[in-house]
């Protein structure tokens, strides 16, 4: 069995396993929308009385969280940093030792088919209330398309930085018995500098500019900002780019050394 | 009377376990405690950068706005601290059967499945809360009287029940439903209104959230006591809400324990 064929069976097998719990997709999607209502409430008082927020209308903003929301649902990776915990903890990784699989691509895999399970479950509710929000809602005007070009890599990118971190964070679980407080405060983290809280723009422009070398900002603001029209200059998407690969191939490499590293310390016991 | 002193002995043997439990995981601990405060950080943060670029939110300027957002949390910490954890693995336990142990306890069920357990990094974050909320009025120049205060204090109560109610009439619904995985999504949807203006609302919105749930009195009616003094329409409609929504809750639980027949082999 070829590479290639080993994990696509095991994506397959991820979005069968992935299917068996739509309905809880579902309601995550359904809720996710009562947090939509609060930034349209909240972002809309803001603007009362003033055209423009950091250069930018009502409408924009609205598209940078609605674009958001629906990216975290294609890319967010959700339950993988529990799920590599428990198997390492439970001795599940054990069989991986032994077999010709790759435990990173192995995983990889499983999170590409549950995030294209939730991310399209996650359209259904989004396009129920696209005919009430769309009129609100304002694409960039002008010629975008060079940066939408640049925002197809970046997607890529960012779901595998959404990923490797995820996965380091896994990889803690050699080290520590209970690793879901550093994951709750790298949510955090990551909620704010990845711009899920408000659009990173708006931060004084030295913030801005540090979060801008941080692998968070690639998480889930940079693709959202250049399908939003929160990044129009060309270059500034390439240097972005540039950046994110950097950050992919160095999250790759620290992945690698905790594997290496963690297995050191892992005893596999039992019949 | 004797039963409710029981309850209460019970009640704090349960802290103390909980307390010392805490000092044996402390590195635990404190990661929880930083979280907690991190989050907190994330919301004032929040506020301080759409005040950089606007003068108010709804007819609230940023300090009344930030005494707004300090008393949701207040709230919500001392929601965290005594009765989060125990609500939230109600919906673990019912699925898995576990719950049958509480019903075999020596107390009223819901009492028991809502004190077991009581988190000290919820309680370490009051007083951040608390500051939150006495800087905001000293920024706007506020010198509330002591009744003021000490109503201030009873409403903050009466937020913590209802957020309770909330919780609970949310999972409680696990009764019904096969699994409580993201139901308590819900209570995070619903409880993120309570950091906005009730002016902020209008039309539909102002229905549901404002008069049908009650989502933005239970922090709004607090704040608006520091700002604008007593206003006796806005007090009896927290209270009326607290009672209500609480007896709702208590009900639908009620109902789920009726329906409950346990998930043990």
């Amino acid at each position: 069995m070829s590479a290639l064929a080993k994990y696509r069976q095991v994506f397959l097998t991820g979005i069968q396993t992935s299917l068996v719990y739509r309905w809880n997709f579902a309601i995550r999607a359904t809720f996710s929308l009562l947090h939509l209502v609060y930034i349209f409430i909240l972002w809309g008082a803001a603007y009362a009385g003033q055209t423009d927020i950091g250069g930018f209308p009502l409408a924009a903003t609205l598209t940078y969280f609605v674009v958001l929301l629906i990216l975290q649902f294609f890319l967010s990776a959700a339950n993988d940093d529990y799920e590599i915990s428990e198997e390492i903890r439970n001795g599940l990784i054990n069989q991986f030792l032994t077999k010709p699989i790759n435990y990173f691509a192995y995983r990889l895999s499983l999170y590409f088919s549950a995030r294209l399970v939730t991310g399209v479950l996650s359209l259904v509710p989004f396009l129920c209330i696209l005919p009430f929000i769309g009129p609100k809602l304002a694409l960039p005007a002008g010629d975008h398309l060079a940066l939408y070009a640049v925002a197809v890599p970046a997607l890529l990118m960012s779901a595998f930085i959404q990923f490797t971190i995820a996965y380091c964070f896994g990889m803690l679980t050699f080290w520590f018995l209970e690793i879901q407080s550093f994951i709750i405060l790298s949510l955090a983290v990551e909620a704010v500098l990845g711009g899920q809280i408000f659009p990173l723009d708006l931060m004084p422009p030295w913030l801005y500019q540090l979060s801008s070398w941080l692998p968070y900002y690639y998480q889930m603001y940079f693709p959202t900002a250049l399908l939003t029209g929160r990044i129009t200059d060309l270059s500034v998407a390439l240097q972005g780019l540039a950046i994110q690969a950097g950050w992919s191939l160095a999250l790759f490499l620290l992945a690698r050394f905790l594997w290496t590293r963690g297995l050191r310390r892992h005893t596999a016991v039992g019949g | 009377m004797s039963a409710l002193l029981r309850h209460l002995r019970i009640w704090l043997a349960s802290i103390r376990y909980s307390l010392v439990r805490a000092m044996m995981f402390r590195g635990d601990f404190i990661m929880w405690a930083l979280v907690e405060l991190f989050w907190m950080s994330v919301n004032v943060m929040l506020v301080g950068i759409i005040y950089d670029h606007t003068e108010s939110i709804a007819g609230w300027s940023k300090y009344e706005m930030l005494l707004l957002v300090g008393t949701t949390l207040l709230v919500q910490r001392l929601l965290m601290a005594f009765f989060w954890s125990n609500l939230f693995e109600l919906g673990r336990n019912v699925r898995s059967g576990t719950f049958d142990f509480f019903l075999a306890q020596p107390g009223w069920p819901l009492f028991m499945v809502s004190t077991r357990k009581f988190d000290l990094d919820g309680l370490v974050n009051v007083p951040v809360a608390l500051a939150i909320v006495v800087y905001s009025a000293q920024r706007l120049n506020l010198d509330p009287s002591a009744a003021q205060i000490a109503v201030y204090a009873a409403l903050v109560v009466c937020g913590l029940v209802l957020h309770y109610a909330t919780l609970l009439a949310i999972i409680s619904l696990v009764f019904w439903l096969q699994s409580a995985k993201g139901i308590e999504g819900g209570y995070f949807g619903l409880t993120e209104f309570s950091r906005l203006p009730r002016e902020a609302l209008r039309g539909v919105a102002q229905v549901v959230f404002v008069y049908a749930l009650p989502v933005v009195v239970v922090s709004n009616v607090p704040a608006r006591l520091l700002i604008h003094g007593f206003e006796p329409g806005y007090l009896a409609w927290m209270v009326g809400a607290t009672v209500f929504w609480l007896a709702v809750a208590v009900a639908v639980f009620n109902a789920g324990l009726r329906r409950y027949s346990s998930a043990s082999s």
